[in-house]
């Protein structure tokens, strides 16, 4: 019982963490109707950005001043790049997302090196919250939880509440509408994908000393993001914040408890094949929860797709 | 009686709360030229999209040649012989024009989704295509891309590509929208040279095109048929003075 | 949505007209033409193509030159299988390298069976690779071809990541982290021939690239291959024309999945190994790159594609340690302002041969891109030299760019690159509007030439 509490803690802050990629993911996404393959990377650059500022300002100046620059830096990806790219089609716009991803992370590695970053947590939050039986949490977890909350409480409350909010939300269903009404779309599109990008920025500050800041940490974390939002259902915010909890909960649950494929396969009444190294199912026997954790997410994917092809939350298919 | 080429039978569409077409029947004979009339907003479009299952319906059934369309895909409509034109130009802007009739073509001359024929050796596909052409009057354009053709050559090639499958049901959705007088009676004489012996349905806004074509005429106002029949009876019946010519001038104000 | 824009189509340009349609040049009477012309003219580039790749090997002859052009054909299988879907069908795939990883997977196998093995020449060993990635199209294809764009680019990049994930874990069929190998010298000899040396894998893989580029243009003249095309450009019309798209796409997947593979049992020829990397996102990232950068609208893009990045990644490799981080400026940059590619530049020019006016832009063109070549050139010099200050070993102070041996804490190789960079761009900046001038002349007809 006491690991299941903790399990649901750990998986709360992976899901937590995924819904901050995933949340400006879909606005871009619902906005402007093209999936932003670098938003990881920009992730990526909040962790990166973040531990050079804490060097020389620390930490908390990191988690204020990395998120502006990475802001800033994706609304003029938007301004110079996207905009120009925009007018040859959806496709080219993937395809020129994709090649920025990959250029980022050569840009990272440029930079900073291929070796992970020493950027950790900061004393103050250096301490153990609270045990559950035996099992230490992390006050830098309980301090995750509670920043990524509170940025979507305030995002929604802009959305909803506010008259930005209310423009964008426009912009988002009639572009053509709101621009009409003489409001600066373009201006709204790039501050969307500025502040979208923001967000991926703070999710990079804050998971960078637990993940580990690498050249690699954006596309470990950009495959899964990309599977959330489909799982969720393509510009659903809410299905977004469904399936990152899920995703984060799934995982950390299979890696926390050592399930054998053999114990299923048995309980479900296959008996173990006598001749178990020969066979060619021989790898599908010794599978361990742990071990497909991390594949689980695109398993479920797959299967979301061919039973509910527009996703948990998602209204239209393409 | 004979089977109808297609009958509507109490057919209705809502999208959330606004019912948009409210209970048509309406039965088109083989070979009738049949036009749709109405003021804006009175569900034209909506009927084609509903027959052509653009749209499913809400309720009632679509019977082409007797036979139920419920359930049915685009491209199953179109292979037992219902064949579409849209309100907005809708071919293959990057191909050239021939290449557009070609594959048109294809289906109903059974290629299906052959791998294993070469289009250019086909010369029957050729032949046919250029025949087409030759129909429409674009043979001179045949290499060139569709996407620079005039707004006209393209609203011909639509109707090209629409008829080149060879299905006796046409319906094309305001081929002459947006066209200047000499063009509209261009349209006018290719839409009569090329659906000769075939049953059509059109929606149109242009009156002189309608009572120049149309064997028969339906008034839609708000999702309703209030009037079919012949041009001259349609024209002299009161409710459609009123309703259409009321609801026009509302339009222009 | 239209997948195919005028911009990145290079097809909409009238003068630079398609194979087919280039036969016939006078409308009044195409029939004739087409059907007089078209033997000769189609076959010829084939011919040529066989004849140029029999004799490469007596001008390039030692065993690395033969490596890359394995390397070359491998890739250009590849690519021509990725551009039915992406170019041809309008569909983006992440995760293609599986289809190819599959299918190299599969040839290992087969090798390693030695039974079945020595009953088989090892040149139809790429038909079983092909059919093996044909079989996984056939299974992913079924849900993934529902519809094209954003939606299907996601489901391809999970179901890569995860049949990349897991070949680690599925050890019998892709054998963990050290992957599969096996010997391509067991299979019974092919007229004697039994592949122990280079240059025999060379006429192999080269024999290969012929018939497997010559099906897949083929293909794309037949009905399906045509409605490909179609359904890419407006899949409604196409529905409303007897075709379902979605069947349309799948044709095409699965065909596009059978040459991945085939080029995966190349692979798996030329290399008798396959790991984990030839399934990854980085390789599909790649493949896209190769054929993006060749040139999406036209068949032969990814041929250009393909030979040129093998040998850009040949050259750049070897002489710095960046090279991706030039790859992907190359990428991004392509993206942004050559959408057609490198087949879209060359056929740009068509229209300029046409109207016989080519010669009058040697001259603007010499005088803008040689100066930012050099302008390039010095910016890749500051690159080089900003990361070697950087990352190199303290103490360590000495580099070596384009053949100058220097220090790169003294000031005055900075001051170089920059003045070299600065005046190259600056040149080129400058010229470039006479080039501009002389462009829009050259497509203009009449006038003296």
């Amino acid at each position: 019982m006491d690991l299941i509490l903790v399990n649901i803690i750990d998986g709360l802050v992976t899901g937590l963490l995924l819904f901050m990629l995933s949340a400006g993911l879909t606005l871009i996404f619902s906005m402007m109707g093209v999936l932003n393959f670098a938003h990881a990377s920009f992730y990526m650059l909040g962790a990166y950005f973040a531990y050079q500022i804490s060097i020389a300002l620390g930490f908390w100046m990191g988690l204020l001043i990395a998120p502006l620059i990475v802001g800033v830096l994706g609304a003029g990806v938007e301004r110079y790049g996207l905009r120009r790219v925009h007018q040859y089609g959806h496709v080219p716009e993937l395809i020129f997302t994709f090649g920025l991803a990959l250029l980022i992370e050569e840009l990272v590695q440029f930079i900073w090196g291929k070796n992970q970053m020493p950027y950790s947590v900061p004393e103050v939050l250096d301490f153990t919250a609270f045990a559950i039986s035996g099992n230490s949490i992390p006050a830098y977890k309980v301090f995750m939880i509670f920043t990524s909350v509170a940025i979507f409480i305030g995002l929604l409350y802009v959305l909803t509440k506010t008259r930005v909010g209310m423009i964008i939300q426009a912009a988002l269903s009639y572009p053509r509408t709101v621009e009409a009404l003489g409001h600066n779309v373009p201006l709204i599109f790039m501050g969307v994908f500025g502040v979208g990008t923001a967000l991926a920025g703070v999710a990079g500050v804050i998971a960078g000393p637990v993940l580990g800041t690498f050249p690699g940490m954006a596309f470990v974390l950009g495959s899964i993001v990309f599977v959330t939002i489909v799982i969720g259902g393509l510009g659903s915010l809410w299905g977004a914040l469904a399936a990152s909890l899920l995703i984060g909960w799934i995982t950390t649950f299979a890696k926390s408890y050592n399930i054998e494929m053999k114990s299923v396969l048995n309980g479900i009444g296959i008996s173990t094949p006598d001749n178990l190294d020969e066979s060619i199912f021989r790898d599908l026997w010794s599978i361990t929860s742990p071990q497909i954790a991390d594949i689980l997410p695109y398993i479920l994917m797959v299967l979301i797709l061919i039973f509910r092809p527009a996703g948990l939350f998602g209204k239209r298919s393409s | 009686m004979s089977t109808p080429a297609l009958e509507l039978t109490g057919l209705k569409k809502s999208f959330g709360k606004a019912e948009i077409i409210r209970g048509i029947n309406l039965s088109i004979g083989k070979a009738e030229r049949h036009a749709i009339i109405g003021p804006n907003g009175a569900g034209k479009s909506t009927l084609f999209n509903l027959i052509t299952a653009r749209f499913a319906p809400t309720a009632g059934t679509v019977k082409l040649h007797g036979e139920d369309l419920a359930g049915l895909e685009p491209y199953q409509i179109n292979r037992k012989g219902l064949s579409r034109s849209f309100q907005i130009t809708n071919i293959f802007p990057a191909m050239s024009v021939f290449e557009n009739v070609r594959c048109a073509l294809l289906w109903s001359q059974g290629y299906k989704y052959s791998f294993w024929h070469l289009v250019n050796r086909k010369h029957d596909l050729t032949d046919e295509a250029e025949k087409i052409l030759d129909q429409i009057n674009l043979l001179g354009r045949r290499n060139l891309p569709a996407g620079t053709l005039s707004y006209a050559e393209q609203r011909a090639l639509e109707i090209g590509i629409t008829i080149a499958g060879g299905a006796d049901v046409i319906m094309l959705d305001e081929p002459t929208a947006g066209m200047s007088n000499t063009e509209t009676d261009y349209i006018t004489d290719l839409i009569l040279k090329v659906t000769a012996g075939k049953t059509l349905i059109m929606v149109e806004h242009d009156m002189s095109v309608v009572f120049g074509l149309a064997d028969r005429i339906s008034v839609l106002v708000y999702g309703e048929i209030i009037a079919t029949g012949k041009p001259e009876e349609v024209r002299a019946n009161a409710r459609v003075q009123e309703a259409y010519l009321g609801a026009a001038l509302e339009a222009e104000h | 949505m239209t997948v195919s824009d005028p911009r990145i189509d290079p097809r909409i340009d009238p003068k630079g007209a398609r194979e087919d349609e280039q036969i016939t040049t006078d409308p009044s009477k195409p029939v004739e033409r087409m059907r007089s012309g078209s033997m000769t003219l189609s076959l010829a580039p084939w011919v040529i193509a066989a004849v140029v790749l029999a004799f490469l090997p007596l001008v390039f002859t030692n065993n690395s030159a033969l490596t890359i052009m394995n390397q070359m054909s491998i890739t250009i299988v590849f690519a021509l299988a990725y551009n039915m879907l992406l170019g041809q069908g309008g569909m983006l795939s992440f995760g293609h390298a599986v289809y190819a990883g599959v299918g190299g997977f599969a040839a290992m196998h087969i090798m390693n069976m030695s039974d079945f093995f020595s009953t088989i020449p090892l040149v139809v060993l790429p038909v079983f690779a092909g059919l093996f990635g044909m079989g996984l199209a056939l299974i992913v294809g079924s849900f993934s071809t529902r519809s094209a764009g954003t939606v299907f680019a996601m489901i391809s990049l999970g179901v890569g990541e995860l049949i990349a994930a897991s070949s680690v874990i599925i050890v019998a069929f892709f054998g963990g982290e050290e992957g599969i190998s096996g010997d391509r010298t067991y299979a019974q000899p092919f007229f004697g021939v039994e592949f122990l040396q280079q240059i025999e894998v060379y006429y192999l893989t080269a024999a290969w690239v012929v018939i497997a580029a010559a099906l897949m243009y083929l293909w794309s003249r037949t009905p399906v291959g045509r409605m490909a095309n179609a359904v890419r450009d407006n899949p409604e019309r196409a529905e409303f024309l007897g075709y379902s798209a979605r069947w349309v796409r799948y044709y095409s997947f699965v065909a596009s999945g059978f040459f991945a593979g085939v080029s995966g049992g190349l692979f798996a020829i030329n290399y008798e190994i396959l790991t984990e990397e030839n399934l990854n996102t980085a390789s599909s990232g790649v493949i896209l790159l190769v054929t993006f950068l060749g040139g999406v609208g036209f068949f032969f893009g990814p041929i250009i594609g393909a030979i040129a990045f093998t040998l850009l990644q040949t050259v750049l490799s070897l002489s710095t340690e960046l090279w991706a981080f030039y790859a992907g400026v190359l990428f991004v940059a392509t993206v942004m302002f050559f959408p057609g590619g490198l087949a879209g530049l060359i056929m740009m020019h068509v229209p300029v041969f046409k109207l016989g006016k080519a010669g009058t832009l040697i001259k603007p063109y010499l005088y803008t891109l040689l100066p930012a070549a050099l302008g390039l050139a010095g910016l890749a010099a500051l690159v080089e030299m900003t990361f070697h200050y950087r990352h190199a070993i303290p103490g360590d102070n000495e580099m070596t760019v384009f053949w100058m041996t220097f220090d790169t804490h003294t000031l005055l190789p900075w001051l170089i690159a920059i003045a070299v960079t600065a005046i190259g761009l600056g040149i080129a900046k400058v010229t470039a509007s006479d080039l501009r001038d002389a462009w829009s002349a050259a497509n203009t007809a009449g006038g003296k030439s």
